[in-house]
C-alpha cells in the first residue's frame, strides 16, 4: 500500500486552467489519504517541472505520483521516464486526463469542469494507493527469422537479415522464386527487366549459407509466439532430378499429353503438366505439376531424370519472428466487365505485359495485327458504391455493349498501374510499328518521378481522355469492330469514340485469393482485405500479432521501390525481436487465480489473441495465460463466471476504488 | 459523337505546329490569355481539339482568329506545349480549309508549290511585258524624268490592275463565303434576323481599320486594359500604308503613275512617301524581330512567314528604285526595275491575299463580325 504520494495538477498554459480552477482542485485533494504533497504547475511536461518532480520524489521518498494533465497518449512515456529517473518504479505513476476529458470537453461549464477534474484526480489517487511495482516480462527469443514468400520483398528481406547475421528460412509456395516481378519484362522507372532483378537477388541468396530456401513449400501449421514460433511446412517435390539432361527433358515435355492454362502468362497460353521455368525464374530446373499430372508415364519413357519416387515432406521451421511477404493478385475482372471474356480482344494489363514480351517484330494478338490500343484505367480499383455508376451492358440487334459497372468494395487506388500502363504504352510504341495509344483514365496518378513517363508519353502523341467519376467509358462491339466511347471531361463532356484493335483493362492489385496463411497467423486485415499494420505512419510494418511483420504488396498496393523499402524495414524490425536472444514485454496482462478457476473455457473463446490455454495444475484443469501472447486487452475478464481472472494493474479492487472515488458525494 | 484521330495532329505539323501533344489540360494558357473570355474560351480548348483531331469542331471555330498571338500562353505553359504556335498553325490550316480551290493547302505544305507558283506568275508578267511593252525611249521629259508611261502606258496597266483586283476579290470573297458557311451556318436551327447583319457591321469596319484587339494583349503583364504596343503601332503603320498604296494603284493609277515630277509637298509624293515609309519600317521591323526571335510570336517562323515578308520587301524596294531612276532620268534602269517590280507585286498579291498569310486582313475582322452576329442572334433566342 502506497502512502506517500505526490500530486501534480497542470495549467497547460491556460488550456486547462481557463476552465478548471486548478487551485481548487489542489485544495480538494491535498488532504486525501496518503497525499504528501500537491502542486499546481504551468507546464507539467516542461523540463523544469520534470526536474522538480524528480527532486520531490527523492527528497521526500515519495512512493507514488499522480499527474493530472493532458491525454496519456501524449505524455504517458514522459512521466514514466520521470519516475524511472527518480528511481521509482514506473507503474507507481498514474495519469489523470483533465484536458481532453475535462477542460476541452466542458468549456461551457466551469464549475462542473472543476468538479469533474477533482473526481478524476481523486480516482487516480485511489488507484495509485494500490499500485504495485511491476517488472517487464522477459522471454527468450530464438535468433532466426522465417520469411514467407520469395517475391522481390521476401528475397530482399532475407538477404538483409542474413547479412545482419541472422539465419533465415525463405519459404516459397511456388516452385520458382521471384513472385510477380519475374513475370514483367521491362520495368518502370529504371528500364531494367524483371529477369535482371530476380537473377541478382537469387544469386545473392545462393551465395549466403545462412539462408535456407524452400520452394514448393507451404506453411500448414503455426504454433508458438513471438520469440518462439514453430511452423510446419509442407514441401512438394519437383519429381525431377536436379542434374537432369536438358535435351531429353524437352522430349519429355513434348511427350506430355496434358495441357493446362499457363498462369505465368495469365492464361493466354498453355503449358504441359511437366514444364520448364521461364528465363526469369529460379531455381533453373523444371518441375512436374503433380496436381495436373495424370501419371500416364509418357515422360518417364523418354527422360531418365524423372523420378516419381520423390516424396512430399513436412519440414519444421523454428524462428523468433516471422516476416510476411506473400504479395498480391492482379484484379480479375468479372465476365463482361468492359467486355472481358465477352469480346476476344479485351485483355488485362498483366496479360498485355506478357503479350508485348512474347511478340517479336509485329504486335499481334489472336492472329490479328494491333495498331490502335485503348487502355481503360482503374479497373477493379477506385470502385464506387453499388448503384452510383451507370451499369450498361445491353445488346441490340445492331451492337453489343459491355457492362461498365464499376461498383465494388475496392475503394483504394492501386498506385502502380497508371505508371505501369504508361510505361508499357511507351515501350509498345517504341518497339512496334504504327501503334496509337488511347488512354481512358480517371485522372493520372504518376506521382513523384514517375511523372516524367507521363510527360514522355504525351510528347510521343499518346492521347489521354478522362471519364466523369460515375460515367465510365463504354465498350461496344458493332459489325466485328470494337469501339470505346467516353464523355471526356477535358473536352467539356463531349462524346469521343476510338476504334480499338485491342482493349487493355488496367487492373489493380487485390489480396491473394488463396490467403489461408492469414488465418494461420490470425493476421488482421484492413477494410480493403490487405494485411494491416499497427499504425500506418509510425509502426508501418508491425502487426498486432507480436513478432509477425508484414511488407510488400501483401500489405497493400506497392511498386517495387515501395515494396523493397518496406521489406528492409520489416527485416530490421524482425531482427530487433530476435537479435538479443531475449525480449521484454509489458507486464500489464491477465492473471488467473488457480484456486478459483473451474475451467469452463469461456475465457479461451473470448480471447482474440489465442493467449488462453487449458492446463492441468495439481490434478485440476484450469486456464493458463501465455504471458508472451497476452495483450492485456481484458476481453476474458467479464466472461469468467467465477471471477477468477484479474488484469495486472487494473485489478477489480483497483477499478472499484476508482469508481468509488468518482461516485463520492454524488447523490 | 466524334472519333478521335491522331493523324490530324500529324498533318497539323506541316502547318508549323509542334509539341502541342504535351498539353496536360491544366488550363493555364486560357487563364493568362487576355483575349479569351466566357463566350470564347481559348487556347486550351483548341489544343484539345487538335490533340483529338476533332476536325469539325476546328473548322467551325472562330477562336483561332480571336487570338492576336501575343504569346503569353506559351510563356506560361508548364508543359512547354506552345499553345500560341498551335493557334498560329490553326490559322494557317484554316486559311487552307476556307480555300475551296485547294491551292492554299498546297502552298502551305509544299515548298515546290509555293516557289513554283511565284515563279510562274512572275514569268507571266515578264512574258506580257516582252510582247506588250511600249517603245523603250531614252528621250526624257522637260523636267528630265523618264517617260515611263510610254514604256508602260498606265491605261493598259490599269486594265491589268482591274483584272487582278477582280480575281483577288473573287477568290477572297468566295473563301470568306466558305468561312461563313462553316462558322455561321453550322449553328443549325439558329435564326439570324437580317437586321443583325447591319447593326453588327461596325465591328467589321472598326476591327479592320484599327486592329484594336492588339491593345488588349497584355504582354508585359501590366494589368492594364489597354496598351499601345509597338507591335500594334508598327502593324497599323504598315497596314495603313498598304491600304493607301492599294487605293492609289487600283483607283488612281493615272494620277499616281505619272511622268511629272512634282514638288515634294504634292499629295502624290506625300502619299507615296508615307506608304513607302510604312511598308519599309514595318517589314524591316518584322524581319528583325524574326531574325532575333525577340518574342514568342517571332520565335518560330514557318517558311510562308518569310516569303510574305520577303515579297513585301522586294515590292517596296523595287518601287522605290523605279521612282529614283525615273526622277533622275535613267530610262533603262527605270524600265527594268519597273518590270521586276510588277514581277514581284503580282505573285505577292495573287498568292498571299486569297490563299496565304495576308488573307488575315479579311478573316480576322470577319471572324469577329460573324461571332458577334451569332452571339447576338443567340441572345434573342
Ligand atoms: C502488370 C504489373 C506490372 C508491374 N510493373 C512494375 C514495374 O514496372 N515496376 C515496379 O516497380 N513495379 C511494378 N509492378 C509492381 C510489382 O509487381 C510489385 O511491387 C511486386 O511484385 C511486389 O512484390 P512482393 O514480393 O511484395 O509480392 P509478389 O511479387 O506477389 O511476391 C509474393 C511471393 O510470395 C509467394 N507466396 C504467396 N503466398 C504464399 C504463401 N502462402 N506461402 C509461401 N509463399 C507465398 C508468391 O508465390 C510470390 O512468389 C507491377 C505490377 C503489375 C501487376
Ligand atoms: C492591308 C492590311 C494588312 C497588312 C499589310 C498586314 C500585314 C501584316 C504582317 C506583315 C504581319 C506579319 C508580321 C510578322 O511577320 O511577324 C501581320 C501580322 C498580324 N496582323 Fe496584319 N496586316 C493587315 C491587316 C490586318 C488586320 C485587318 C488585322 C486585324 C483585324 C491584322 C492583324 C494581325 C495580327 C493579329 C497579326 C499577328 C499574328 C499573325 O501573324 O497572324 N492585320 N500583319
Ligand atoms: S494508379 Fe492509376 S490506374 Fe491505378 S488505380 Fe490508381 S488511378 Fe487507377
Ligand atoms: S487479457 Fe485479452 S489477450 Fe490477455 S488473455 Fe485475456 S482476452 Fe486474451
Ligand atoms: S498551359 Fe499548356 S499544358 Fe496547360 S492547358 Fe495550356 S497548352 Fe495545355
Ligand atoms: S497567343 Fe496570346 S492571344 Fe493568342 S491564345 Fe495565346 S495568350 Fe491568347
Amino acid at each position: 500500500m502506497n502512502r506517500k504520494l505526490g500530486v501534480y495538477i497542470c495549467h497547460c498554459g491556460g488550456n486547462i486552467s481557463d476552465y478548471v480552477d486548478v487551485e481548487k482542485v489542489k485544495a480538494a485533494v491535498e488532504h486525501d489519504e496518503g497525499v504528501f504533497l500537491a502542486r499546481t504547475t504551468m507546464f507539467a511536461c516542461s523540463d523544469a517541472t520534470q526536474k522538480e518532480m524528480v527532486e520531490d520524489i527523492n527528497a521526500n521518498q515519495l512512493d507514488g505520483i499522480v499527474v493530472a494533465s493532458c491525454s496519456p497518449k501524449l505524455h504517458l512515456t514522459t512521466f514514466r521516464a520521470v519516475a524511472e529517473r527518480a528511481g521509482l518504479n514506473k507503474y507507481n505513476y498514474v495519469h489523470a486526463n483533465i484536458r481532453e476529458q475535462v477542460s476541452w470537453a466542458h468549456s461551457d461549464n466551469k464549475t462542473g469542469a472543476t468538479e469533474k477534474a477533482i473526481h478524476l484526480v481523486k480516482s487516480a489517487i485511489a488507484r495509485v494507493r494500490l499500485a504495485e511495482s511491476l517488472d517487464p516480462i522477459t522471454i527468450p527469443s530464438r535468433k532466426a527469422v522465417a520469411v514467407i514468400g520469395a517475391g522481390i520483398s521476401g528475397m530482399r528481406a532475407a538477404i538483409e537479415l542474413a547479412d545482419m547475421g541472422c539465419p533465415v528460412t525463405l519459404i516459397e509456395r511456388e516452385h520458382f522464386v521471384g513472385g510477380r516481378v519475374a513475370q514483367w519484362d521491362l520495368l518502370f522507372t529504371t528500364d531494367q527487366t524483371g529477369k535482371e532483378l530476380v537473377t541478382r537477388l537469387y544469386d545473392d541468396i545462393a551465395k549466403r549459407s545462412n539462408i535456407r530456401l524452400l520452394t514448393g513449400a507451404e506453411v500448414i501449421e503455426n504454433t508458438g509466439n513471438i520469440g518462439d514460433f514453430t511452423l510446419k511446412v509442407k514441401v512438394t517435390p519437383r519429381y525431377i532430378n536436379e542434374r537432369c539432361d536438358e535435351g531429353n527433358l524437352q522430349r519429355a515435355i513434348d511427350a506430355c499429353p496434358v495441357e493446362v492454362p499457363d498462369d505465368f502468362n495469365f492464361n493466354i497460353t498453355t503449358r504441359k503438366a511437366i514444364y520448364h521455368n521461364f528465363p526469369s525464374e529460379y531455381p533453373q530446373y523444371p518441375v512436374i505439376d503433380i496436381k495436373n499430372c495424370t501419371r500416364c508415364g509418357e515422360c518417364e519413357k523418354v527422360c531418365g531424370s524423372i523420378d516419381f519416387s520423390q516424396q512430399e515432406k513436412t519440414v519444421e521451421v523454428k524462428a523468433g519472428s516471422v516476416l510476411m511477404a506473400t504479395g498480391f493478385d492482379p484484379y480479375n475482372p468479372s465476365e463482361g466487365e468492359f467486355g472481358y471474356l465477352q469480346f476476344d480482344n479485351v485483355v488485362t494489363l498483366p496479360q498485355f505485359k506478357r503479350i508485348i514480351d512474347m511478340c517479336e517484330e509485329k504486335l499481334t494478338f489472336r492472329g490479328k495485327d494491333i495498331h490502335n490500343i485503348a487502355y481503360i484505367y482503374c479497373v477493379g480499383s477506385r470502385q464506387v458504391e453499388a448503384g452510383a455508376s451507370s451499369a450498361g451492358g445491353s445488346a441490340t440487334d445492331r451492337y453489343e455493349e459491355a457492362s461498365r459497372d464499376i461498383s465494388g468494395e475496392n475503394r483504394y487506388c492501386s498506385r502502380y498501374c497508371c505508371t505501369s500502363v504508361i510505361h508499357s504504352a511507351i515501350e509498345t510504341k517504341k518497339r512496334f510499328r504504327a501503334v496509337n495509344n488511347y488512354h481512358f483514365t480517371r485522372g493520372i496518378r504518376t506521382y513523384g518521378k514517375q511523372e516524367l513517363l507521363y510527360n514522355e508519353s504525351l510528347k510521343m502523341g499518346d492521347i489521354y481522355l478522362q471519364s466523369y467519376e460515375n460515367d465510365p467509358p463504354s465498350v461496344i462491339r458493332e459489325n466485328g469492330k470494337t469501339t470505346v466511347r467516353i464523355n471526356d471531361i477535358m473536352t467539356a463532356g463531349k462524346e469521343i469514340s476510338v476504334n480499338a484493335d485491342l482493349i487493355v483493362l488496367v487492373t489493380g492489385m487485390v489480396p491473394r485469393s488463396d490467403n489461408r496463411i492469414a488465418s494461420l497467423f490470425k493476421l488482421p486485415k484492413g477494410r480493403d482485405n490487405f494485411f494491416n499494420e499497427i499504425h500506418m505512419k509510425l509502426r508501418p510494418v508491425e502487426t498486432v500479432i507480436d513478432g509477425v511483420t508484414i511488407c510488400g504488396a501483401c500489405q497493400g498496393p506497392k511498386n517495387i521501390t515501395e515494396s523493397v523499402n518496406s521489406s528492409l524495414s520489416a527485416a530490421t524490425k524482425s531482427f530487433s525481436y530476435v537479435s538479443k536472444g531475449e525480449l521484454e514485454l509489458e507486464p500489464i496482462i491477465a492473471r488467473v487465480d488457480a484456486a478459483l478457476c473451474t475451467w469452463c473455457g469461456k475465457c479461451m473463446e473470448a480471447c482474440p489473441f489465442d493467449a488462453v490455454k487449458k492446463v492441468v495444475d495439481g490434478g485440476k484443469e484450469i486456464a493458463a495465460i501465455n504471458n508472451s501472447v497476452c495483450k492485456g486487452c481484458g476481453m476474458c475478464l467479464p466472461v469468467c463466471p467465477v471471477n477468477a481472472i484479474d488484469l495486472v494493474a487494473y485489478s477489480d479492487q483497483e477499478m472499484e476504488t476508482m469508481i468509488n472515488a468518482l461516485a463520492e458525494d454524488i447523490k | 459523337m466524334a472519333a478521335a484521330d491522331t493523324m490530324f495532329g500529324e498533318s497539323l505539323k506541316e502547318f508549323g505546329a509542334f509539341d502541342f501533344n504535351a498539353c496536360y489540360n491544366c488550363g493555364t494558357c486560357t487563364a493568362v490569355c487576355s483575349l479569351s473570355d466566357e463566350q470564347n474560351s481559348f487556347p486550351r480548348e483548341m489544343v484539345r481539339f487538335s490533340v483529338l483531331g476533332l476536325r469539325d469542331d476546328i473548322h467551325s471555330s472562330v477562336k483561332p482568329w480571336l487570338c492576336y498571338y501575343c504569346g503569353q500562353c506559351s510563356t506560361h505553359c508548364p508543359q512547354d506545349a506552345k499553345p500560341a504556335e498551335l493557334m498560329m498553325s490553326l490559322r494557317r490550316y484554316l486559311t487552307s480549309v476556307y480555300d475551296w480551290t485547294g491551292l492554299g493547302r498546297k502552298l502551305y505544305t509544299s515548298k515546290a508549290w509555293e516557289f513554283g507558283s511565284i515563279a510562274i506568275l512572275a514569268l507571266l508578267i515578264l512574258v506580257l511585258f516582252l510582247f506588250l511593252h511600249g517603245p523603250m525611249t531614252t528621250e526624257l521629259t522637260d523636267q528630265g524624268g523618264v517617260k515611263l508611261n510610254t514604256f508602260a502606258p498606265w491605261k493598259q496597266v490599269e486594265i491589268g490592275d482591274w483584272i487582278m483586283a477582280g480575281m483577288l476579290s473573287f477568290f477572297l470573297l468566295s473563301n470568306i463565303f466558305n468561312m461563313y458557311l462553316k462558322i455561321v451556318r453550322k449553328n443549325k436551327g439558329l435564326k439570324i434576323p437580317i437586321k443583325l447583319w447591319f447593326t453588327e457591321l461596325y465591328n467589321l469596319i472598326v476591327h479592320f481599320a484599327t486592329q484594336k484587339q492588339f491593345s488588349k494583349c497584355d504582354t508585359l503583364g501590366t494589368g492594364k486594359k489597354f496598351t499601345f504596343s509597338s507591335y500594334w503601332i508598327i502593324h497599323w503603320f504598315l497596314m495603313s500604308s498598304y491600304v493607301i498604296m492599294f487605293i492609289m494603284i487600283v483607283f488612281f493609277l493615272g494620277w499616281f503613275q505619272t511622268d511629272n515630277i512634282y514638288h515634294w509637298t504634292h499629295p502624290q509624293r506625300l502619299f507615296g512617301y508615307y506608304a513607302t515609309a510604312g511598308l519599309l519600317t514595318g517589314v524591316v521591323w518584322f524581319f528583325v524581330a524574326r531574325f532575333r526571335k525577340s518574342d514568342e510570336k517571332s520565335k518560330h517562323s514557318h517558311i510562308t512567314d518569310w516569303t510574305f515578308l520577303v515579297l513585301l520587301f522586294l515590292t517596296t524596294v523595287t518601287g522605290i528604285l523605279v521612282q529614283i531612276f525615273r526622277i533622275n532620268g535613267m530610262p533603262y534602269p527605270t524600265y527594268y526595275t519597273y518590270v521586276i517590280h510588277l514581277m514581284v507585286l503580282f505573285p505577292m498579291l495573287m498568292i498571299e491575299v486569297p490563299f496565304s498569310k495576308w488573307s488575315h486582313l479579311a478573316y480576322r475582322p470577319f471572324a469577329i463580325y460573324f461571332d458577334r452576329v451569332v452571339q447576338a442572334a443567340k441572345k434573342i433566342k
